[in-house]
Formats: C-alpha cells, sequence, structure tokens
C-alpha cells in the first residue's frame, strides 16, 4: 500500500470481498427458490403416485438450458 | 382506508422494531393516525421502544379471540394524539394467529386508521407470513452486513410469493432501509456501502439510517430517537416518515468529513 494511496483513501477493503461472496451465494440461492410453489406440488404429486406404485421419495429439480427452463423430476421406488 | 405497511427483515437484531417504533411516531408527527401492531407473537418488545409497557391490559391476541374490543387493547401514546399501539402478547406461540381473524382485524384498524404498521416476527415462519399475508407496503431493515443482506433478499422473494397481492397479481410495493451504517467503515472500504446493497437486493431506497450511539440511551429511555431534533439517526428517520408519504426528501451526507491533517496522521 503506497503512501499516496493510503492518503487518498483508495484502499481496496473486505467490503469488496462481502459483495462478491454475497453475490455468488444469492445467484445459487433464488435459483433455488426461485419456485415457491414446489413443496405443495412435491405433496400432490407425491399422493399421486403412492396410490399406484411404492414410492420412497421424489426430488424436483429446476434447470435452464440456454433458453429453456425444465424441472426434472425424480421418483424413487421402494 | 388505511395502508398496512410491514416492517421486515429476515435476520432478527437488525432493528426491526426500533425502526419501526421511531417510524410511528415520524408518521404521527406528520399528521397522519397510525397504529403500531406488534406481531411478534410471544415476544413482545415494540412496548419497551416506544416506552408504553406500563399501560398494556389487553393484547393483539385477545382482541382477535373476542376477549376485548378493539378500543380496549389500543393504547395512546403518551406525546403523539394520533398515535395507538397494539402490544403482542406475550404467553402465546406464533402459531396462535389465524389468518381469517388476522384479516379481519386489519381490516378494522383500515377503518380507524390511515396507517397501520406491522412489526413482524424475524425469520420465515407463521407469524412472518401472517405479518405480510396483507400487507400493501413493505420496509425491508438490512444492515451492511453479509448475513442480513442475504436474509433481506430471501425475505424478499417470499413476500412476492406469499402475500395476498401479490397473488392477485399485484404488487406489494417494497422499499430498503439500511440500517446502523458507519460511515467511517464504507470510507475506509471495510463495510457494503449503500450502492452495493441497493445492486445485490434490486429494491429502491427509502432511507439510510447511520450507526448511533444515541438510539442505545433512547431505547434504554423508551423514547423513540426521531424526537431527538439533534441526533443524526433521528433526523434520518424523520426523512423516511415524509419519504414513506410521498414526498421527495433529500438524503443525509453521511460522508466523513476529514481534516487534511487528520488524514495525513490517521
Amino acid at each position: 500500500m503506497s503512501f499516496f494511496a493510503n492518503l487518498f483513501g483508495k484502499k481496496e477493503g473486505s467490503a469488496s470481498v462481502a459483495r462478491d461472496r454475497l453475490k455468488l451465494v444469492l445467484a445459487h440461492e433464488r435459483a433455488s427458490n426461485a419456485l415457491p410453489y414446489m413443496d405443495d406440488m412435491k405433496a400432490e404429486i407425491l399422493e399421486v403416485i403412492k396410490k399406484y406404485t411404492k414410492v420412497k421419495d421424489i426430488h424436483i429439480s429446476s434447470q435452464t438450458n440456454q433458453n429453456i427452463d425444465v424441472l426434472e423430476m425424480e421418483i424413487i421406488l421402494k | 382506508m388505511g395502508i398496512v405497511i410491514t416492517v421486515t427483515s429476515g435476520k432478527g437484531g437488525v432493528g426491526k422494531s426500533t425502526t419501526l417504533a421511531n417510524l410511528a411516531v415520524g408518521l404521527a408527527n406528520e399528521g397522519k393516525r397510525v397504529v403500531a401492531v406488534d406481531f411478534d407473537i410471544g415476544l413482545r418488545n415494540l412496548d419497551m421502544l416506544l416506552g408504553l409497557e406500563n399501560r398494556i391490559v389487553y393484547n393483539v391476541i385477545d382482541v382477535m379471540e373476542g376477549k376485548c374490543n378493539l378500543t380496549q387493547a389500543l393504547i395512546n401514546d403518551k406525546h403523539s394524539k394520533n398515535l395507538f399501539f397494539l402490544p403482542a402478547s406475550q404467553n402465546n406461540d406464533k402459531n396462535i394467529l389465524d389468518k381469517a381473524k388476522v384479516k379481519e382485524l386489519l381490516d378494522t384498524l383500515k377503518k380507524e386508521f390511515d396507517i397501520i404498521l406491522l412489526d413482524s416476527p424475524a425469520g420465515i415462519e407463521g407469524g412472518f407470513e401472517h405479518a405480510i399475508a396483507y400487507a400493501d407496503r413493505a420496509l425491508i431493515i438490512s444492515t451492511p452486513d453479509v448475513s442480513s443482506v442475504r436474509d433481506a433478499d430471501r425475505v424478499i422473494g417470499i413476500i412476492d410469493a406469499k402475500s395476498e397481492k401479490a397473488q392477485r397479481g399485484e404488487e406489494v410495493e417494497k422499499h430498503v432501509i439500511i440500517n446502523r451504517l458507519k460511515p467511517e467503515l464504507v470510507e475506509r472500504g471495510d463495510m457494503l456501502n449503500t450502492e452495493d446493497v441497493l445492486n445485490i437486493l434490486a429494491l429502491p431506497l427509502i432511507g439510510v439510517v447511520p450507526d448511533c450511539d444515541k438510539v442505545i440511551s433512547s431505547t434504554n429511555m423508551g423514547e423513540p430517537i426521531i424526537r431527538d431534533e439533534k441526533a443524526q439517526s433521528g433526523e434520518a428517520y424523520r426523512r423516511i416518515a415524509r419519504r414513506i408519504l410521498g414526498e421527495e426528501v433529500e438524503y443525509l451526507d453521511l460522508s466523513v468529513k476529514k481534516g487534511f491533517f487528520k488524514r495525513m496522521f490517521s
């Protein structure tokens, strides 16, 4: 850190690190929280599947491939 | 017909109730009929911030359950005659709130008051959902630190998903208040600045409140800092109150004033 940089307060502090970390974590979280109806939908689908077969759990994940949003569902049988 | 403004944050301890108490006084001083409702069921504390803890007889749950009528539960502020307060209950848990009853209460309050300020509990569970369900506007409080901003972002998403207004296809008007900003740290690059926070949250700003020791003593006394003519944070709250009412008000100058010599030798 040069004397002049110090003099004029041009120092890179921890705030820029905070900014980058936040942007990264929020980009990830926003993608996974973007579908607020997910829990309800999952529960309903689970009920329907249970009528026909034995199911342990289902996973639904969302993905964006270029311009297409995809919901992927994985049904895990007992 | 009054409007419901919910004050919320996601993370606890960022100054939600303090902000609400101050804005309640500020809006009342601007001539509005205001009611501050503590929705943090089981963890009452807005009463102490307003200095009204000794006057509580009934609470918001009593009103909703019909144990008393609204006028019996409302407490008039000591100084502002158009400010009223509705306390939270102490001995119930948050799950006692019932959506239909919340709506009924708010509809009644809307007829009596211009502005209904709801103090939402921290977190994203039941109590919080009730506090945002019928909000017309929301004020999201965040301090400039990573955990608070992150939780604020989460809460904004939930407001968009779960409020009645959003479900009707309308939008809840949302603004950010940045609380406890330390200008020296921002200047040094060691604290997120206002721009950083707004960029990340992608919401309009309605106020920045500088960190201020006087807030602590005002809390101790049960006298909202907004009544202190000299405190910078009090001035910040007064300006936010006017902005809420739609006035364009200049922002406080929070830059650090350093003399040349101080800069040389610091």
